[in-house]
């Protein structure tokens, strides 16, 4: 790999003359290749060599736009997109483009939704996504129950359903566990047995009983960016209160955090830093996962640890999401417009850009790392 | 498969029937906008009940306004593949609104936005309605319809089919929002807003009278000013009238315009009109009597840019309809016209007001200089036995002026882009102090709308910094505010478009005094998606 490494470097000779900008962003040496992975209107999956931060290659999605939300196959060659209103799921090998997993979860009589619930089992065989279906009857809808629909991988093109469990609504966001359960970002943090559909209790969020002093939380993420850190985090803002009648001019604003670790199951649900301004999605640093970063309208940077915001970069534009690097130097912003904006993790510096050929507008961006 | 049979062989017979209609200008009967209605929509909405009174699904369960059914009809084209002609599509309106509308009661509450009057921050809404519904619609939209419980749930199942992330928005993801719109929310709109009403009972036994006639109009134009005219509406079939209006502007100048009108539910009346040369709707609802009519008239192309309108019909008795201005201030001479017909008869402008010379005199219109003593107050103008109850205000000193609309939202478009600005029109209301000498408080005297000079600047520290009365747009000496240019602004902050947030001020002279009031100003995004009603 290393030497792998060297040849690519080398060809990298011309760009790296006309600026000093890539040098700065290419990774110390690393056993693994990393790939940052996005969608672009009007509807191109984007892989991107996270050494050089050029496009590789530009896969073109079947169907519509949106939402663009991902989850990358645990061995990183395979990525899985919501794409087509937010209504199928794709299967890509970033290597070639290849489509190699379609689901239709719409018929002509069922309209079938996913709100950025989409996920992969840590074993790679099984994905999941949440369905909320409306039946569509000749005059009216009817409201029907979501469900957790799990899918064999293995199935390809044409993939149905082969057990499918039923959930609350209001499910964004979810993540497989290496101890095989289904995280459900929904009013509670729950968690989900995909083979028996039990689900527990992970932790109340709406519903968490806290008192009079502390406003329930409003709990929502578009994206799910924890995969360097193995980790899913479904952020939260709440007040906290002087005393019990709820004044929001002398509350104290915060953000907080509902934290699993993937390997474990185990949660951690915790005011974070103080609420100075939007942060629309976090990305926790590899080496140390009380490093936070935050994007919107602009870059931030937190210890958790001592609750404190760090440093914050004004964008020139607003950035819907973030991601890290596998060695937790270099922070991609993107997301909304065309272009990922590249900083130093150290200091929030700008010191590259990657302009796509479309706006990612509500699309992921995710890392897949192909191993040695 | 015996539907479609059934539906093939109507539409050849009901297309045939409507052509004749038209050929010959006859009325629309009901049993026409019927057989539309089988011919059209049972494609996916149902039938039952005898022939004589069908009950179409999802269909007979609502009333609603003229606007409201268009609305209804447009969607059904746009997402679910109706295909109408516009005969047809007029017909329903007709004969929706008239079989399954609003009664005068019912719609008066929320004429506003019937009216396109939308520059106003609605007050009094029941607050679970506000978080559930007028979060995003006016709560005018939802107000001005009526329809049985289960009929409020199938239009919340609509809301999740159409826009399946309304339960994800704010005010939405944190509470079960499917469960309290579909179940509480329904049932308090079913009790509010139900299908079947005393009202609407009464209204459809009443005697509707028709508007033919003419009618002595008063009103407001933007950048034109009060004007008074003579409408004159001549019926053309049932509903349909073919309208003229002539008259003057405050400053003298003439007004003359033309076109059609229909009236809608027996009272809704609503005109297309050409004057001089500028397209202008009238929006309009006749009292029981059909002896009134009020309502606002705007620019066809920008709804935003208009003021109100009032008529009183012409029943050969004298009337005094309007004083322009509605004030005077003691010990100063000025002119005011009185607007009314058949004013015959002496001129008494209330105790302590002076008519100094007549300056015109018709039986439609006087022009004349009048002087104020004696104490503030309203006096009721009088010419031979008709009297102004709006009318006329004495004063001795202007303490303050009211900017309207207090609230306003304009819009940055054009710029080569899609949508065009979207402007606001302000008008100032002068009061004085009243009896307790303090401005501000119940007895305040509204003498009226006066004359302003315009300006506008920043809302506040924050808008102030932005540079927000730089970008945001500009007002003219009428009063027109007009926004800036749509799209990325690479001098702004972030390259934010010419957005902004603003103060514009009204002065208005008093003597040799100047009394300033303040409105605020919101100049937002393009709304890419054009409703019939907000």
């Amino acid at each position: 790999m290393k030497l792998n490494k060297l040849f690519k470097s080398a060809g990298l000779v011309g760009s790296l003359a006309l600026g000093s900008v890539l040098s700065a962003v290419a990774p110390a040496a690393m056993a693994d290749q990393e790939y940052l992975l996005t969608v672009t209107r009007p509807n191109q999956l984007h892989v991107i060599d996270m050494e050089t931060n050029k496009v590789a290659r530009t896969c073109d999605i079947p169907g519509d736009f949106g939402s663009g939300i991902m989850s990358v196959h645990p061995d990183g060659t395979h990525v899985f997109i919501l794409g087509h209103n937010w209504e199928d799921v794709y299967g890509f090998d970033i290597r070639t483009c290849e489509v190699t997993f379609h689901a239709a979860q719409s018929t002509p009589t069922l309209q079938v939704k996913s709100y950025q619930s989409l996920a992969v089992s840590a074993d790679g065989k099984e994905l999941y996504t949440v369905q909320n279906p409306t039946r569509k009857h000749r005059d009216r809808f009817e409201v029907l129950e979501p469900r957790l629909a799990v899918f064999n991988i293995a199935d390809g093109m044409g993939a149905e359903p082969v057990r499918t469990f039923p959930v609350d609504r209001r499910i964004t966001k979810i993540v497989a566990t290496e101890t095989g359960e289904v995280v459900l970002g929904g009013a509670d943090l729950k968690a989900i047995n995909p083979q028996t559909g039990e689900t527990r209790i992970v932790t109340k969020l709406a519903n968490w009983e806290r008192g009079p002093q502390w406003l329930p939380p409003d709990a929502f993420a578009m994206h799910s960016q924890g995969n360097q850190s193995n980790e899913y985090i479904m952020p939260y803002s709440t007040a906290k209160f002087t005393d019990d009648t709820m004044n929001f001019e002398t509350a104290e604003w915060w953000w907080g955090m509902a934290r699993v670790d993937l390997e474990t199951g185990k949660v951690e649900r915790r005011e974070i830093f103080p609420f100075e301004f939007i942060i629309f999605n976090f990305v926790s640093d590899p080496r140390n996962n009380d490093i936070l970063y935050g994007s919107f309208n602009t870059l931030s940077k937190h210890d958790i640890s001592q609750q404190k915001t760090l440093a914050v970069k004004e964008m020139p534009h607003t950035y819907y999401t973030i991601n890290i690097s596998g060695d937790g130097e270099t922070l991609y912003v993107g997301g909304t417009s065309s272009d990922i904006s590249i900083h130093d993790s150290e200091t929030l510096d700008k010191i590259g850009s990657i302009q796509l050929t479309g706006d990612m507008s509500t699309a992921d961006m995710r890392v897949a790392t192909i191993k040695d | 498969m015996a539907l479609s049979n059934n539906n093939s062989k109507r539409a050849v017979l009901g297309t045939g029937v409507l052509a004749l209609a038209g050929l010959a200008s006859m009325p629309l009967h009901a049993q026409d906008a019927e057989q539309i209605i089988k011919d059209r929509c049972l494609a996916c909405h149902t039938v039952s009940g005898d022939a004589e009174a069908p009950s179409f699904s999802r269909i007979s369960q609502q009333r609603k306004t003229p606007e409201g059914w268009l609305m209804t009809l447009n969607r059904m084209t746009h997402l679910r593949g109706l295909e109408l002609a516009a005969g047809e599509k007029r017909a329903l309106v007709q004969y929706l609104s008239d079989t399954q509308g609003l009664a005068p009661e019912e719609a008066a509450p929320y004429r506003y936005l019937l009216e396109q009057d939308t520059n106003r921050v609605e007050s009094g809404i029941e607050p679970a309605l506000a978080e559930t519904c007028s979060r995003c619609h006016s709560a005018a939209r939802f107000s001005l319809q009526r329809r049985t419980e289960q009929e409020w749930k199938y239009l919340v199942d609509f809301h999740m089919g159409q826009f399946p992330t309304t339960e994800l928005h704010s005010l939405a993801r944190d509470r079960e929002w499917y469960k309290i719109a579909s179940t509480e929310t329904a049932a308090e709109l079913g009790q509010r807003f139900p299908l079947i009403t005393q009202e609407w009972n009464n209204w459809q036994q009443a005697v509707k009278t028709d508007l033919m006639g003419r009618w002595r109009i008063t009103g407001f134009v933007p950048g034109k000013g009060e004007f008074d005219a003579w409408m004159s509406a001549v019926k053309t079939s049932d509903n349909h009238y073919d309208v003229t209006l002539d008259g003057h502007y405050a400053d003298g100048t003439l007004l003359s315009g033309a076109g059609k009108a229909t009236v809608y539910t027996g009272y809704e009346w609503r005109a297309s009109l050409t004057i001089d040369g500028v397209k202008m709707r009238q929006v309009m609802a006749a009292d029981k009597k059909a002896n009134r009519l009020e309502g606002r008239m705007f620019l066809a192309a920008e709804r935003e840019i208009g003021g109100e309108v009032s008529g009183v019909r012409d029943q050969n008795m004298a009337a005094l309809v309007a004083v322009q201005p509605s004030y005077l201030r003691a010990g100063e001479s000025a002119e005011l016209t009185l607007i009314g017909q058949y004013l015959k008869g002496d001129i008494d402008l209330g105790e302590g007001v002076v008519v100094e010379k007549i300056l015109s005199r018709a039986d439609d219109r006087i022009t004349l200089i009048a002087k104020a003593t004696g104490s503030e107050g309203l006096r009721t103008p009088r010419v031979g036995t008709a009297a102004d109850n709006a009318g006329l205000a004495v004063y001795s000193e202007l303490a303050r002026v009211e900017v309207l609309p207090a609230n306003a939202v304009s819009r940055i478009g054009g710029a080569g882009g899609k949508m065009e600005k979207v402007r606001a029109a302000y008008r100032a209301v002068g009061y004085s102090a009243g009896a307790d000498g303090k401005p501000g408080t119940d007895d305040d005297l509204r003498l009226g709308y006066m004359p302003a000079s315009w300006s506008i600047k920043p809302a506040d520290e924050v808008a102030a910094h932005d540079k927000d009365e730089q970008y945001a747009g500009s007002i003219n000496a009428a009063g027109i505010f007009t926004p800036g240019d749509a799209g990325p602004n690479p001098e702004r902050k972030m390259s934010a478009n010419n957005v902004g947030r603003l103060t514009v001020v009204a002065t208005v002279a008093d003597s040799s005094a100047k009394v300033e009031g303040e409105g605020s100003m919101l100049v937002s995004v393009p709304d890419f998606v054009r409703r019939v009603l907000d």
